[in-house]
């Protein structure tokens, strides 16, 4: 974990939790494991405030305890570095759930969201069903939906509480069964309808020790087949993209979504079966074979063929797709910090793997002395690295003989890059933060502004009254007002764009290095 | 000698190798720390917002001031107070009719010692009717003791077993409280280790084993 990655956890849990979630998760985020006492010592902050800061994580699933390994009694303390950043993605995990479930399904992701991970399906439903009449239609649309969220994985129960003695109750302990995860809950309509009266209680439930959470990882499948089936639909056009996103939910039948570096094998058949029964695409059914050659023999190198049984064997190769886009994304960067040149001569070291100064600069036909310019700059920059290699021999006679080979060491310059990401996130959550600092005053009138001209609007007052009242914000001040407003919205932007490179980058970590990465199957 | 020499590799490049790169031009030295905000060489794109990006702001801009406004927006006491002296009185009335709800936790999946609500009260309602409790019996107790003396034999000797049962009394209280006796042990904040005792013959041991060499 990098300092810039620190610094971003730390703006991101301030912007949500506030101050003293931040001392705290800055004080765990220095160790492997702390106890409460080592917390309080560390932040200087009141024991109350830094018991209420660690509840706030845990309920949102930031932090993990554990008992002591010299004392049972005594919890530890850890801090989810990975999932922190989550915390940014919450607009996108509503948008996806948006467009599959309706306006029900991002209601129910929105109050999982905000009520963490410490609660109940029923308290959930009745939470979405706030301003609703519960124990119609309308209730059972609900439930259904959460169903299906559950049977596509996006919802997953939480471990159950064992109940224990008293003595045990100082770290409570918890259970997985992999099987139960996704197993459905009985929730009553009737009961439901007869809490939302008063007439009953959350624990009247029969599994009232049964909790929901989202399932990060699920989200993140979509994210990361979004981003394959999107580059082969800029490249290849609709009905290549189609196909293998058929492909891709045939994989999963039989891969793990998370297998690193490439999938199991499936059948040209078994492909045209599903598609000719699935799609409405005449154009796809009929030129499926061209299609999957189209597919295998494209540089980006998503699918490759391994046999010829059953009219041929394919898989999807993880490792090599998320090499091409991460090096696409590279690519692109260079291009609007460098130029195009650089960019060639990045390709060039890329493709050549090592290469000498002289032979660099015949390579991308580049003149000599802006050849050496950029590629100075590149390497100043850590986008390429030096090998030197250094002849044997020499003796007294002179300094050793030597060759220096540019390279790109690809993963260094991924978490190069990755870091520069965290940073400018950082930077723009920050600049935001100023900016609305700096101009709250004039904010703040204006939402009040705003909100007296509703309430005007209501009334039923004259435009020649609500007039009068909007000339109190001065036309100077409106200018600068937009100005601001225009500004907070580009840095919210830029927040949504980096994080969808970042995304992309630690996805290239996962399947193309063995270092540990935020996906962990049912964490 | 060793750990001299070639040494491992520096990371930086020596005027030779830069020459040999071609850089050849002397690197400007840095003497203070780069500007805060350097101005930008190449002006970024500003990018179409689609639909969806839309949605997702106007979504986040919510969610924030959501969060801000949750009990689970945890600010420090010392931070907030300088604030609320700063306010006029018409914020602080509406901060008023507003109040901030308290943070609602399910203590049962979370270790016991962050639950200090209930450990207080739990305190609380332990320590009140034991002080009612001994306050009665010591009083009753000692009055018939006492009328109970006075009636059999008037004498010193009384007022030395009146003593010695109230001393009994208070060892009792101890024994069926341990926990308060351990309170008032750490009330005392005395570090000193009441096991620990030293009677000086360890003093200058070391010096005495002159032959086993000198100590590093």
């Amino acid at each position: 974990m990098s300092a810039d990655y620190l610094h971003l956890c730390s703006v991101i849990l301030k912007q949500c939790f506030g101050n003293v979630v931040e001392s705290v998760a800055n004080c765990l985020f220095s160790a492997t494991t702390r106890t409460l006492s080592q917390i309080v010592s560390t932040t200087k902050l009141p024991r109350k405030e830094v018991c209420v800061a660690l509840a706030v994580l845990i309920r949102f699933r930031l932090v993990s305890f554990e008992p002591s390994q010299t004392n049972p009694f005594l919890p530890e303390y850890s801090l989810r570095r990975e999932d922190i950043i989550f915390l940014l993605r919450h607009p996108r995990y509503i948008y996806l759930m948006q467009n599959k479930y309706g306006n029900v399904g991002a209601s129910i992701t929105e109050e999982l969201i905000h009520s963490g991970s410490h609660t109940h399906v029923n308290k959930v439903l009745l939470n979405c069903l706030a301003d609703e009449d519960v124990g119609t239609a309308n209730a059972e649309t609900h439930r259904n939906t959460f169903l299906q969220m559950i049977s596509d994985h996006y919802i997953i129960k939480m471990p159950e509480l064992i109940e224990g003695d008293d003595q045990d109750e100082s770290v409570p302990r918890f259970q997985s069964d992999e099987c139960e995860y996704f197993r459905h809950p009985n929730i009553d309509l009737h009961l439901l309808s007869m809490i939302s009266k008063g007439e009953a209680s959350l624990s009247d439930s029969k599994e009232s020790n049964m909790m929901w959470t989202l399932n990060y990882d699920r989200f993140h499948q979509d994210f990361r087949d979004a981003i394959m089936v999107d580059s082969i639909k800029r490249k290849l056009g609709d009905s290549a993209a189609e196909c293998f996103s058929f492909i891709l939910t045939l994989i999963y039948n039989t891969t793990d979504p998370w297998q690193r570096k490439t999938s199991n094998q499936i059948t040209f058949m078994e492909i045209k079966q599903t598609i000719e029964r699935k799609s409405n695409n005449l154009d796809l059914i009929k030129y499926l074979d061209q299609y999957i050659s189209l597919l295998t023999d494209d540089s980006l190198g998503f699918l490759r063929k391994v046999g010829d049984m059953g009219n041929g064997q394919y898989l999807v190769d993880m490792e090599r797709a998320f090499e091409s886009l991460a090096f696409a994304c590279i690519e692109s960067v260079i291009t609007e910090r460098f130029g195009s040149k650089a960019a060639r001569i990045f390709r060039v070291i890329r493709f050549k793997k090592f290469i000498e100064q002289e032979d660099l600069q015949k390579e991308a036909m580049i003149p000599a002395k802006e050849a050496k310019s950029l590629a100075y700059n590149l390497f100043q920059e850590q986008f390429i690295h030096v090998k030197v290699i250094k002849k044997p021999g020499g003796g007294s006679n002179g300094p050793a003989k030597a060759f220096y080979l540019y390279q790109v060491k690809q993963k260094d310059t991924v978490r190069m890059l990755l870091d520069i990401s965290f940073k400018a996130l950082y930077n723009a959550i920050e600049r935001s933060s100023y900016e609305k600092f700096e101009h709250k005053g004039l904010i703040d009138k204006s939402q009040r502004l705003d909100a007296i001209v509703e309430t005007m609007r209501e009334r039923g007052e004259s435009d020649e009254f609500i007039a009068e009242i909007m000339e109190t914000f001065t036309p100077p001040e409106c200018e600068i007002l937009k100005k601001v407003k225009n500004r907070i919205q580009a840095l919210s932007k830029a927040e949504l764009t980096l994080d969808n490179s970042i995304f992309l980058l630690q996805m290239y970590q996962h399947h193309c290095t063995t270092l540990p990465t935020s996906i962990q199957k049912f964490k | 000698m060793a750990g001299r020499g070639r040494g491992g590799k520096t990371g930086t490049f020596t005027a030779e190798q830069l020459a040999m790169l071609g850089c050849s031009k002397e690197l400007p030295v840095q003497s203070a720390p780069p500007p805060t905000f350097p101005p930008v060489l190449n002006k970024p794109i500003a990018l179409d917002t689609t639909d969806a990006e839309s949605y997702q702001l106007q979504w986040k801009e919510k969610f924030l001031n959501r969060m801000r406004d949750s009990p689970y927006y945890v600010v420090s006491a010392s931070t907030e107070k300088p604030k609320t002296e700063l306010k006029d009185w018409r914020e602080r009335a509406l901060e008023g009719l507003k109040p901030k709800k308290e943070p609602e936790f399910n203590y049962r999946f979370m270790p016991r010692e962050l639950n200090i609500s209930s450990r207080k009260r739990k305190a609380a309602a332990d320590s009140k009717p034991k002080l009612v409790a001994k306050k009665k019996t010591n009083i009753e107790d000692r009055l018939k003791l006492l009328e109970q003396k006075e009636l059999k034999s008037g004498g010193e000797n009384d007022n030395d077993e009146a003593k010695k049962e109230s001393d009994s009394e208070h060892e009792d209280e101890n024994e069926a409280d341990p926990e308060a006796a351990l309170d008032d042990e750490m009330d005392e904040e005395n570090d000193y280790g009441n096991s620990y005792f030293d009677n000086g013959e360890a003093y200058n041991e070391d010096e005495d084993n002159l032959d086993d060499g000198p100590v590093y």
